[in-house]
């Protein structure tokens, strides 16, 4: 029997109005280890969240609780918080050692284990070479490492990033992402992930959490969202069309598009049929695989549909 | 089976140790406190940054100490060639003149210091990576204001403690001058508490409205020096009481009244002020409304603040 790590973000019944306008509305979720990625549109109410377990804000109604302990008691929980904000918010005149130093201490790290850490930290993220030069003259890239660095040099137990790829080219995207694998797998520092970019999330969150307009929509393990679905994809060499027809002949339906054959929920006896088809029509199949869910066809599922955590 | 494994090792050979999580010690609130407080001090007197960013706060501080020895050296000629008894009769400027005389360049001094402290953590928004951390908006602004208010104690007290030292040693007898004047030494280092909490509170109150550390800078040598002439001329057109009242707005001449006070006499700048024949508790009382309130404003200002 194995002891289930307790979450470490709860969110019950949490509801947050700014002057009548409510921007979350009586969400409940947890998060427990790994990377969890945070998705919505604009105004979905994701860094109002971030803030209310920050301890930034006050829920109006509900209950937030951030390693275990009630986001009240904001400063404590703070210590062992990271956050990366996806605006610039990094002092031009300092070097990244002397930033990072300081940023420790202000998270109370005593000054020598503040300047072992902020060291530690910098090799980490890729950034040790350039560590004495002013922030101001790095490229977006660095930047973005060293707003990263500056939210793991305390060694949180959680850390919180906001669109951590925005500007990023893609090969900057890419370094970005891996660090944050990186940080929960090597460094053991579980991750709340805010994005917009589903690509970014599916390559890199365990779960997901989806808001939309205030409320939950989705909650869970990200492979129950991008599984396997019940549509076979067929991609042959060539004579499709004349496998079309033999398909259609024996009462398959099936369409085409996106270089292939498609056809939704088979059952087992299909798969004979399929065989046979292929022989009559003579068509070389190279492929034949379930089709997987994307993130994206998740939003255009649940657009318009009343949000789940409602239900 | 050690001998082997180091056998087989590059010369320089660099290992990956790993990540390292931390176990030690956190301290906390207070931790978060100083560190903000060394941070301003730093940032203030331009340490840590390029050759640039020194030049005008040392610069300052070069020129104030210089201005309390050029006062040691006149005292001290004027002892050579007049007597002590001849140097006495000149009422040579001492530590109840130095604040006035230095007050404009202290006020341009806060005026490019303050700024430092609260614009350009705004501007760039680093603000915003302190308050996620286990400080509040009103630790945040109480630690710059400490810091503010030590970088302007350096800059007004280190002059007089030159000028104090220089006066003593130059004295014919250093022991007989020290039993004589000891008393200006907590005078001194009083009347600059008040002079530096006066000017660290407006120039910070002012650099807390703007992100832009010229504005706040410009604006703050035009208060602090505009204030002066304009209320002391209208003062000494329009007499009487209400002339008082209206010199009380020099604003320079605001922390002076209560030097004047600390040290029993009125300095070279006061002399002539109107306002000077007030009483003492009104003095004082106007210039606490002058350092608390803007204290006030401050504080509400950065206590809800939140990125």
């Amino acid at each position: 029997m194995t002891d289930t790590p307790p979450p470490l973000l709860v969110a019950e019944h949490l509801t947050k109005r700014y002057r009548g306008v409510l921007a979350l509305d009586d969400v409940s979720f947890a998060i427990g280890e790994g990377i969890t990625g945070l998705l919505g549109e604009n105004g979905a109410g994701k860094s109002t969240a971030i803030r209310i377990f920050l301890g930034l804000i006050p829920p109006t109604s509900g209950t937030a609780l951030a390693l275990g302990r009630s986001t009240s008691d904001a400063l404590d929980v703070r210590a062992r918080l990271g956050y990366m904000p996806e605006h610039d918010c990094l002092p031009s005149q300092l070097s990244a050692a002397e930033f990072l130093t300081h940023m420790a201490e202000v998270s109370g790290l005593p000054p020598s284990a503040a300047r072992t850490r902020a060291a530690d930290t910098l090799r980490h993220t890729g950034l040790f070479e350039e560590r004495y030069r002013p922030i101001g003259g790095y490229s977006t890239g660095m930047k973005q490492r060293v707003k990263l660095a500056q939210a793991l040099v305390h060694d949180p137990a959680f850390v919180f990033l906001d669109e951590p790829t925005a500007g990023l080219d893609p090969a900057g995207r890419e370094e970005m992402l891996a660090l944050i694998r990186k940080t929960h797998r090597d460094f053991g520092i579980s991750v709340l992930m805010s994005s917009h970019l589903m690509a970014d999330v599916e390559r890199t969150c365990d779960r997901i959490v989806v808001f939309r307009s205030g409320r939950l929509v989705q909650s869970g393990e990200l492979t129950t969202f991008t599984g396997d679905t019940a549509t076979v994809f067929l991609e042959v060499d060539s004579n499709r069309d004349r496998l079309a027809a033999a398909l259609e002949r024996r009462g398959i339906v099936v369409s085409d598009g996106g270089g292939g054959l498609t056809i939704e929920g088979p059952d087992e006896s299909v798969y004979d049929a399929i065989r046979d088809a292929l022989v009559e029509a003579e068509a070389p199949l190279r492929r034949m695989a379930p089709r997987r869910r994307a993130l994206a066809d998740l939003f255009e599922a649940t657009a318009g549909t009343s949000p789940a955590g409602r239900s | 089976m050690a001998e082997s494994v180091q056998a087989g090792r590059a010369p320089g050979t660099v290992f990956d140790i790993g990540y390292r999580s931390y176990a030690g010690r956190r301290e906390g609130r207070g931790r978060g406190r100083i560190a903000v407080f060394k941070n301003g001090v730093r940032t203030a007197l331009g340490l840590g940054r390029g050759g640039r960013a020194k030049i005008l706060p040392w610069s300052f501080l070069a020129i104030l100490t210089g201005m309390a020895l050029i006062m040691v050296l006149i005292a001290g000629a004027a002892t050579r060639f007049a007597g002590p008894a001849g140097a006495a009769k000149m009422d040579l400027p001492s530590h109840v003149d130095y604040y006035g005389i230095a007050s404009i360049l202290l006020f341009v001094f806060a005026a490019l210091v303050a700024p430092e402290l609260l614009c350009r953590d705004r501007r760039e928004r680093t603000i915003n990576l302190y308050l996620v951390r286990p400080l509040t908006g009103t630790d945040y602004i109480a630690a710059r204001y400490a810091a503010g208010l030590a970088v302007m104690l350096t800059a007004v007290w280190l002059p007089q403690i030159i000028l104090f030292l220089g006066l003593t040693f130059d004295a014919a007898e250093p022991v007989a001058y020290l039993r004589a004047s000891w008393l200006d030494v907590p005078r001194f280092l009083l009347a600059g508490l008040v002079l530096a909490t006066f000017t660290t509170g407006l120039a910070l109150l002012t650099a807390a409205f703007t992100d832009r550390r010229a504005y706040a800078s410009v604006f703050l040598v035009g208060l602090f020096i505009i204030t002066a002439p304009f209320t002391a001329g209208l003062a000494s057109d329009i007499q009487g009481p209400a002339g008082q009242w209206l010199s009380m707005f020099n604003l320079t001449n605001i922390p002076m009244h209560v030097n004047d006070i600390i040290f029993g006499e009125l300095s070279d700048v006061t002399k002539d002020a109107p306002a000077g024949k007030l009483p003492a508790a009104v003095l004082v009382g106007w210039y606490l409304a002058w350092t608390i309130v803007p204290g006030l404003v401050l504080w509400a200002r950065y206590r809800r603040l939140s990125p």
